[in-house]
């Protein structure tokens, strides 16, 4: 009891001044969270045509064309794929490229700086570029393979397509990892690296044993993180493919702007949103319950 | 003029005045001479021009218009739009280049200012339509590809005006729609009246090395090839298959490497299926069946006929004549092939001459060879559901986006706004908006091309840059494609944007080696019946059968 008054007095402090505070952080919410959510909801259920606006309501027609269309489908599929692959080495990649900047490697100063500049970058920037790196026309990445005896079909097959979006993601989001995972190995105490030294045999046994669980609590967040922008992902396959060939790259994001916003079917794009959202919301629960399972 | 020997004299000299072979001083002088009254000669001139006795060749006031009104020069003397600025949405493109490099001149002339915001192409059609579709109306005009027009005529007020009421006033700059040829005109035009001034003029036709077609090395080699002369032009689909197939795989051009029979471009929401509509239509479309698309009564989609189905397969047949990559190509990539002398053919539109005639950045200036898509000797009626053989079955095409200006129902600066798009539409811009590859612009009124078609002159072409054999070439393939009796039509109805994306993703598909072409098709139609119940198909049905009107 003595804790819940004492909670309850706690909660009673700073009086309506708390309230005044977490006004700003309430509006935003309800404008750009609460707002949105409730329109596409509402759209959700409504038929509507360019020009007349919403022409009625359809009940749960939308949602039975969106789960029984192979086209959602797909594009939940690529995405799922995209997200499989390129995650994964981002995280690999982020995390070794940490571990040898931490062993204090030649010109690793320098390094950092350089690695971390594609974060900057708009997505779209980066989808343009690989246009430009890749095209069978002159692109560099394309002409150096070709002097190795390497042809790969970039933009002609879909696995084409979606491993140069992959690739250029990859580039992009590594540092994120990286800069995630070099202050996660740093927070690391020496003391700890001391002592591991005089038992194990080399540092690649010391990353694996030591230095990835301390800095597996940092490193899911990471992940998380990683999960749901790779989720959304749309400027940098847009730009660089358009979704094709055919639709081998149309992500999920890609397919709901088409249908949304290109072609101002906000009754199925809504009701795509709203299935995404509830499929998303699964994999990340899931996903947030297997890593605090593991952290405990 | 009643003896023939007067007709021939004067159907000389004005052969002469029109192919730039003498100046219009010394035609005018010439034909005088021979006893043909001025009035007469000044109608032959410029037949519309020549009946308006308010406008004038030229005047000092405006150096940019070229003819101009009396009422006109009066009205520029004022500064009529001080004060006022206009927003106007154009893509971010050739054609909107053209667009920006047309308004400081406005602006100078009339006081008035152009707020030129450019948008690219793959969201050009949403941008518009948002800003329409909530009513915020923040642009003035925009800048609208054919194939959106439906859609502005969704709603029970359309959300574009017509320019009758603005045509018919003097005050602005003068451009004639009588002017322009026949099927290029309905695109600009809404159940018989205008809404587009005058910009662009686009349609497909088959661009080719002459210089090489008419190489005697090259004839004999293709004829031992094929058995038959090399057509030049060719006038069939399966001689256009065989030159494709021909000049594949060896070099050609004489500079070390294997060429390519054909380029194209297949990159998806960049154009490309423009392509397939094109020359797929000698295979739907003949004097029996000029239905395309739906079948007008019951709006069934028509698309998975055995006409298009062949046509589409036939189409697949072209990608190994060309790099494979070309299913992913861009439009300037397609051209680039071409126009670095690495292709033989390309079915494209008229930027590709144009484009041609920069020295830096193409090899063919000079060498181009122009046509109407070649023909079929059998096509299928989709609607009767029957093959039918032809002597020969040939269709022209205004395939493409035919960029122009709209003007927006909500805009508060109408006048101003019309004048602009007026401005751009008057004959000395027009002209040298055709004429320039920059400008993504190509000719879609009478004077624009040569004799008897029209009234232009290889000298005033010359003026602008072009090589002479070129401009023939090209104004004769273009003008033949506009003015073919059969014409594939063209889609304007609501939804016309998503009907062609789900061709284009289908058909990309298909060159991918993802999708057989019968289910690709299958699928565009199946996906064509969603969109058609969305919009609503009696609305649908009777707006498919508006837009043949």
């Amino acid at each position: 009891m003595a804790g819940r008054a004492g909670r309850r007095r706690g909660g009673d402090e700073g009086g309506w001044f708390k309230y005044a505070m977490l006004l700003p952080a309430v509006a935003w919410v309800v404008a750009f969270t609460f707002f949105p959510l409730i329109s596409v909801l509402h759209f959700s259920f409504a038929s509507y045509v360019l020009g007349q606006g919403i022409t009625g309501y359809v009940g749960l027609q939308n949602y039975f064309n969106v789960l029984t269309s192979g086209e959602f489908w797909h594009s939940i599929a690529i995405t799922a794929a995209y997200v499989a692959v390129a995650v994964p080495l981002e995280v690999v990649a982020g995390f070794l490229l940490a571990w040898l900047v931490s062993l204090g490697a030649p010109g690793s100063r320098v390094f950092r700086s350089i690695l971390g500049a594609p974060l900057f970058t708009m997505g779209v920037a980066i989808g343009y570029l690989g246009v430009t790196l890749y095209t069978d026309q002159g692109g560099p990445i394309t002409g150096v393979l070709s002097w190795l005896g390497i042809h790969i079909p970039w933009f002609s097959t879909g696995w084409g397509g979606i491993l140069a979006a992959i690739i250029l993601d990859v580039w992009r989001w590594t540092p994120f990892i990286f800069l995630i995972a070099l202050a996660a190995i740093g927070s690391i105490p020496a003391s700890i690296y001391e002592a591991a030294m005089l038992d194990a045999g080399s540092h690649w046994q010391i990353m694996l044993r030591l230095a990835v669980p301390l800095a597996w609590p940092v490193m899911t967040v990471a992940i998380l993180l990683r999960v749901i922008e790779a989720l959304k992902v749309f400027g940098l396959p847009f730009a660089l493919t358009s979704g094709g060939p055919g639709t081998s790259t149309q992500v999920f994001s890609i397919a709901d702007y088409l249908t949304t916003i290109q072609f101002f079917d906000f009754g199925k794009g809504s009701a795509m949103g709203i299935v995404f959202l509830i499929l998303v919301s699964a994999i990340i629960t899931f996903f947030f319950r297997q890593m605090r399972r593991n952290i405990d | 003029m009643s003896k023939n020997g007067d007709h021939e004299e004067l159907k000389t000299l004005a052969e002469d005045y029109l192919r730039g072979r003498i100046d219009r001083r010394r035609f005018l002088l010439l034909a005088g001479a021979a006893g043909f009254s001025v009035p007469l000669l000044g109608r032959l001139i410029r037949p519309a021009e020549a009946a308006n006795p308010d406008l004038l060749p030229s005047d000092p006031i405006s150096p940019y218009e070229a003819p101009i009104t009396k009422q006109r020069v009066a009205f520029l003397k004022t500064k009529p739009f001080k004060g006022v600025t206009i927003n106007f949405m154009a893509v971010k493109a050739t054609v909107g280049d053209c667009v920006k490099y047309h308004a400081p001149h406005w602006e100078e002339l009339t006081g008035g200012r152009v707020n030129v915001a450019e948008v690219p192409i793959e969201t050009l059609h949403t941008q518009i339509f948002a800003d329409l579709a909530s009513g915020l109306g923040r642009y003035d005009a925009y800048q609208t590809a054919c194939w959106f027009y439906g859609d502005y005529f969704v709603p029970k007020e359309p959300y574009i005006v017509p320019l009758a009421p603005y045509l018919a006033d003097a005050r602005y700059s003068y451009w004639n729609p009588d002017d322009w040829l026949a099927p290029m005109r309905k695109l600009y035009e809404w159940n018989g009246q205008v809404y587009g001034s005058l910009f662009d003029g686009d349609c497909q036709a088959l661009y080719f090395r002459n210089d090489v077609f008419t190489n005697k090395d090259v004839q004999a080699k293709f004829k031992q090839k094929t058995g038959y002369d090399l057509p030049v032009p060719p006038k069939t689909m399966q001689q256009m298959h065989d030159l494709a197939g021909f000049f594949t795989g060896w070099d050609w051009n004489g500079d070390g490497g294997k060429d390519w029979g054909i380029s194209l471009h297949a990159k998806v929401n960049e154009q490309g299926f423009f392509h397939f509509l094109t020359l797929a239509a000698p295979y739907v479309i003949s004097p029996e069946n000029k239905y395309f698309y739906f079948n007008p009564e019951t709006m069934k989609p028509l698309i998975n006929s055995e006409g298009h189905l062949r046509a589409l397969e036939d189409y697949v047949k072209f990608l190994a004549n060309g790099p494979r990559e070309e299913i992913a190509w861009t439009l300037g990539q397609g051209w680039n092939l071409f126009l670095e002398g690495h292709a033989a053919m390309e079915p494209t539109w008229g930027d590709l001459p144009t484009l041609a005639q920069d020295p830096k950045a193409s090899k063919v200036r000079g060498k181009m060879g122009g046509a109407p898509i070649p023909g079929t000797t059998e096509a299928f009626n989709p609607i009767a559901g029957a093959w039918k053989k032809y002597e020969f079955n040939q269709v022209g095409n205004v395939n493409g986006g035919t960029w122009h200006p709209v003007l927006s129902r909500f805009s508060k600066k109408k006048e101003a706004t019309y004048d602009f798009m007026a401005f751009m539409a008057n004959r000395k811009n027009a002209f040298f908006n055709s004429t320039q590859g920059w400008t993504g612009v190509q000719p879609g009124m009478k004077w624009e091309y040569l004799p008897p078609a029209g009234t232009s002159t290889i000298a005033e072409w010359e003026a602008q840059g072009w090589d002479a054999a070129d401009t023939v070439q090209y104004l004769d393939a273009y003008y033949a494609n506009l003015t073919m009796p059969l014409q594939e039509e063209y889609l304007r109805i609501p939804g016309a944007a998503e009907y062609w994306h789900e061709l284009d993703i289908n058909i990309s598909a298909v060159l991918a080696g993802q999708l057989k072409p019968k289910d690709a098709l299958d699928r565009t139609a199946d996906s064509w019946e969603k969109v058609t119940d969305r919009y609503g198909r009696p609305r649908q049905k009777a707006l498919y059968q508006a837009s043949f009107t």
